[in-house]
């Protein structure tokens, strides 16, 4: 506190500190929006104009015309479209059923292991969705594991292979976000809360019934993008869903992008209309958020007291918990590791080491692994400074501003990323650009640039639930003892936002290390990101060297994920580490 | 390494690129004299106006053969290694301003449509000593260049449990083979439309083939995304013949002892094509030719043939003096046929359309 005391500005420097801090807020704002059309408005748009007028792009003949909206209206894509709403609904509901009771009881109860348990839910997240969906079909298809071993039980592959298998992998994918999302705002919630209605005679139902609306944003939010990752999902889309005979829109657009020839238009419709299906979890979000504050998060929130299980409750808990595991982690694990395994296409069941010997002896791994954690490092670096700007402007006052960034982030959620990445070819291309020497496709710097762009939205919808609750008093208060603004955020803010921060960088590091679409389209030739080596050898019958180069690349992130979180620990002063647990007992 | 290939720039570069053309094509043709590949000694004259080839490959062998290619003429090469499909995409969503020098991909149907769209350098042919595949193979406008054939729809069977495979594709409607066949979706396998193309063809249209996949498809034809599942539910029992693409049916027999392979006749060839883009710097446009030359050389060949030897390796030769791998079934007695790549280019959309709905739903 002295040195706090002995810092304070002299009282003439106030209101030059004020002014410039009010000049900066001022073409911040504008600076911000800048950034938005750059990255996410003028790719997505230069794509999604082609619905209307693909002469624009040399991409047909008219300069204005709808039939492209016709057409995906029609037959197989507007039951993929449909299906896509109704799925992308029922996985955000099952990500918030599962996610926000394993939340609470990591956080607030005294569950047994629950350090691995949030552990493995970052490996959950990290793991691309088209390794459980093979995972499960492998298990379950005709001639499958299942049946192998003597368990002839065609019902469970028509349940599996079918809507409700599509459902639950599309919601497991979504628990994560919700555990996330509810662990931030349980981080932030005090105990306060819960022992006033004690105090008042609630019981731990009647205490839950208050807590659970503050938490409100979190849940919303997680719904919100537990809705837009299911709908833009396309690993799923391809493998279970498309195996079961059951359509997506996301693969729908994916051939049309990926035909002969490609139909860039048609795909644009169909992105339109994904655009538009996240007006239904912004209206449930809008809905039970309007008119009310959430900010819970202050310098007097308390610690909380881990509740006591009792024994028959610890036991209810690990089976739940071990059971979402085991769809989860257990069965991709088994899928991946198998097809590693397998040399012969998996005609038999003895292992061998073949592949992963030719993934460490090829020379050709090395380059695409380094790259890709490069560049995941610098995208999560950039993602997490920009999606921290973009949560603290959708957690602030509603306005018109806000609620339109609050839609074009989900909305940009929503766009799959194969739409992005065209868009860019589209948008960075142009002759007009190469003209006054600006020649940024096919380079690392557009990459780069696509990767921040594709995370963003994401990375600012998972940290808008922690934003949202630090109390302005903070900031507010380190600002009274002395500090310049960015001290004070630095002093005040920063240590209770780290973790946030700090899962919200590993979330996007670890989501760039496999990606795909973009790496696919937008990869500077001669250098190519991990994905695309590995879809290299899977696409050129190297399956299990493929499946190999997923599980050493998967092993990789862990080892990053273990290293990030062991540093935060080792790193990161105590007071941070005990706010960012925030529990006590 | 950014790469400046907008056209201000390159109109300035292509004059003094020109005398390097020259200078590339005539080595060109002295390889071709020579029917070896040229020292590096040959090019240093035009080194000086080098600038990078950019190649868009989906080969297995592709990293290999442009190390090789570059080591020998030090021409830069930035390999795009992608499958077929994202490599077609960036080229059509690029075509206002391309940044590609070749195409190399199996399949002369894209071929066709970018030639149609005049994206392609037409009327150069490399003087290579075709054999009677590279002549069934070569174009009429010269727009596109075989470099190996694999063939779409080779039979793999499992010969543990089929020692008398069917001999002819009508016999593949039998009771007997009833849910035994598996093949690909043309939809998200490249090889699996020139099949169905090549079977559209033979039987006298779309309509006698149509007819024939439905049977196809009540005697329980199992459909499978690409090669490697396909193989793969061969491998486990769940079929037990796969008509797939030769290369990927022939590696299948490396890892599976119980694999064999058959051509059915007639089988529909499937070259491994190299197109140039007609927008590219004049120089790049002859270090294409000449990286086309090389490829057709014993040196390139030889690259080829071991590059990727389980996989793309295994594809028979267009050119005299080079032998198929020895695990390659001789063509001997088989009846091989070449598609029209602009007829059946043009229909590809409305067959696979056709299909997904009425084969695969």
């Amino acid at each position: 506190m002295a040195t706090l005391v002995g810092r304070v500005p002299r009282p003439a420097a106030l209101p030059a500190i004020r002014a410039l801090s009010a000049r900066g807020a001022r073409l911040g704002r504008p600076a911000l929006w800048l950034v938005i059309v750059l990255l996410i408005l003028a790719p997505s748009a230069c794509f999604l104009v082609l619905a209307f007028s693909p002469r624009l792009f040399s991409q047909g003949s008219q300069w204005f015309t709808l039939t492209f909206f016709r057409q995906v209206l029609t037959g197989t894509t507007a039951v993929a479209l449909l299906n896509s709403v109704w799925v992308s609904l029922a996985a955000a509901a099952i990500g918030v059923v599962v996610g926000f009771p394993i939340a609470w009881l990591t956080h607030r109860t005294d569950l047994p292991a629950r350090r691995l348990v949030a552990g493995a839910m970052w490996f959950v997240l990290l793991l691309p969705s088209w390794l459980p969906a093979i995972g499960w079909q492998r298990l379950v298809q005709p001639d499958g594991v299942m049946y192998r071993v003597g368990l002839d039980w065609p019902w469970v592959t028509h349940l599996v292979m079918g809507p409700f298998g599509v459902v639950l992998l599309l919601g497991l994918r979504a628990v994560p976000f919700s555990y996330l999302a509810v662990s931030a705002a349980l981080t932030g919630l005090g105990q306060e809360f819960e022992d006033a209605a004690r105090v008042h005679g609630a019981g731990r139902l009647g205490a839950l019934r208050l807590v659970a609306p503050i938490l409100a944003p979190a849940i919303t939010s997680s719904i919100a993008i537990g809705f837009a990752e299911s709908v833009s999902d396309f690993g799923v889309a391809s493998t279970l869903a498309y195996a079961s005979h059951f359509p997506l829109a996301t693969y729908q657009l994916y051939e049309y992008i990926g035909g002969f020839p490609p139909n860039f238009p048609g795909a644009a419709a169909i992105g339109w209309l994904l655009v538009a299906s996240v007006a239904v979890p912004l209206a449930i979000q809008a809905r039970a958020l309007r008119g009310r504050s959430y900010a819970v998060l202050s310098g007097r929130t308390r610690p909380v007291v881990r509740r006591q299980l009792t024994r028959p409750a610890k036991a209810a808990a690990l089976g739940f918990v071990g059971l979402f595991y085991t769809a989860a982690l257990g069965v991709p694990g088994f899928g991946a590791v198998s097809s590693s395994l397998l040399a012969d296409f998996g005609a038999s069941l003895k292992l061998t080491f073949t592949n992963y010997d030719q993934v460490f002896r090829s020379s050709g791994l090395a380059g695409p692994l380094e790259r890709s954690l490069v560049y995941g490092a610098i995208t999560a670096s950039l993602t997490v400074v920009g999606g921290f700007v973009f949560a603290k402007m959708l957690a602030g006052a509603r306005s018109a501003s806000t609620r339109m960034l609050d839609f074009l982030l989900l909305a940009a959620v929503a766009l799959p990323s194969v739409v992005f990445a065209a868009g860019y070819i589209f948008a960075y291309n142009l002759p007009a650009l190469s003209a006054v020497g600006i020649n940024l496709y096919q380079t690392v710097t557009l990459l780069v640039i696509g990767y921040v762009a594709s995370s963003l939205p994401t990375n600012a919808r998972v940290l808008v639930g922690a934003v949202s609750q630090v109390q302005r008093s903070l900031h507010e208060a380190a600002r009274a003892h002395g500090s310049g603004s960015l001290r004070a955020w630095f002093r005040a803010v920063f240590p209770v936002l780290s973790k946030p921060l700090t899962m919200a960088w590993l979330l996007t590091f670890c989501g760039i290390l496999l990606e795909l679409p973009i790496s696919s389209l937008l990869y500077a030739p001669g250098s190519p990101p991990l994905s695309v080596a590995i879809q290299d050898n899977l696409g050129n019958y190297h399956f299990g060297t493929g499946m190999a180069q997923a599980v050493v690349a998967v092993g990789f992130a862990l080892v990053a994920v273990a290293v990030v979180l062991g540093g935060y620990r080792l790193l990161a002063p105590k007071g941070w580490r005990r706010l960012g647990g925030w529990t006590r007992g | 390494m950014p790469r400046t290939h907008h056209r201000a720039r390159t109109r300035a570069r292509i004059a003094s690129a020109g005398a390097a053309a020259t200078t590339l094509g005539g080595l060109a043709a002295a390889m071709v004299a020579g029917g070896a590949v040229a020292g590096a000694s040959a090019h240093t004259k035009a080194h000086a106006a080098v600038v990078p080839l950019v190649v868009y490959s989906a080969q297995g062998y592709d990293k290999l053969v442009t190390q090789d290619f570059s080591k020998r003429y030090r021409i830069p090469v930035q390999l795009d290694d992608n499958s077929t499909g994202p490599l077609v995409t960036q080229i059509e969503a690029s075509k206002n301003n391309p940044k590609w020098g070749l195409l190399w991909v199996d399949g002369p149907t894209v071929f066709a449509a970018l030639d149609t769209q005049h994206m392609l350098v037409r009327g150069w042919e490399p003087k290579a000593p075709w054999n009677s595949l590279g002549i069934q193979s070569l174009p009429k406008d010269q727009s596109y260049i075989p470099i190996s054939v694999t063939l779409a729809g080779a039979m793999a069977y499992n010969y543990a449990k089929v020692p008398n495979p069917p001999s002819t594709w009508q016999q593949l409607l039998s009771a007997k083979w009833k849910g035994q066949v598996g093949t690909n979706d043309p939809t998200q396998s490249g090889p699996t439309y020139p099949f169905i193309a090549g079977m559209m063809n033979e039987l006298g249209g779309v309509k006698q083939g149509e007819a024939y996949f439905s049977k196809l498809k009540a005697n329980g034809l199992v459909i499978n995304p690409t090669n490697g599942p396909t193989l793969a539910a061969l491998a486990s029992g769940q079929i037990n013949i796969a008509l797939v693409q030769s290369s990927a049916a022939v590696g299948a027999t490396f890892n599976d002892k119980a694999i064999r392979v058959k051509y059915l006749n007639p089988v529909t060839m499937l070259p491994g094509v190299i197109g140039i883009d007609v927008k590219a710097p004049a120089a790049e446009q002859a270090e294409a030719k000449l990286f086309v030359q090389y490829v057709l050389s014993p040196a390139g060949q030889k690259v080829m043939q071991f590059g990727d030897p389980t996989g793309d390796s295994l594809f028979y030769p267009v050119v005299k003096g080079v032998a198929p791998r020895k695990a390659l079934p001789p063509l001997t007695g088989v009846k091989t046929q070449t598609i029209d790549p602009y007829k059946w280019g043009n229909l590809e959309n409305s067959v696979n359309t056709w299909f997904e709905q009425n084969i695969i739903q």
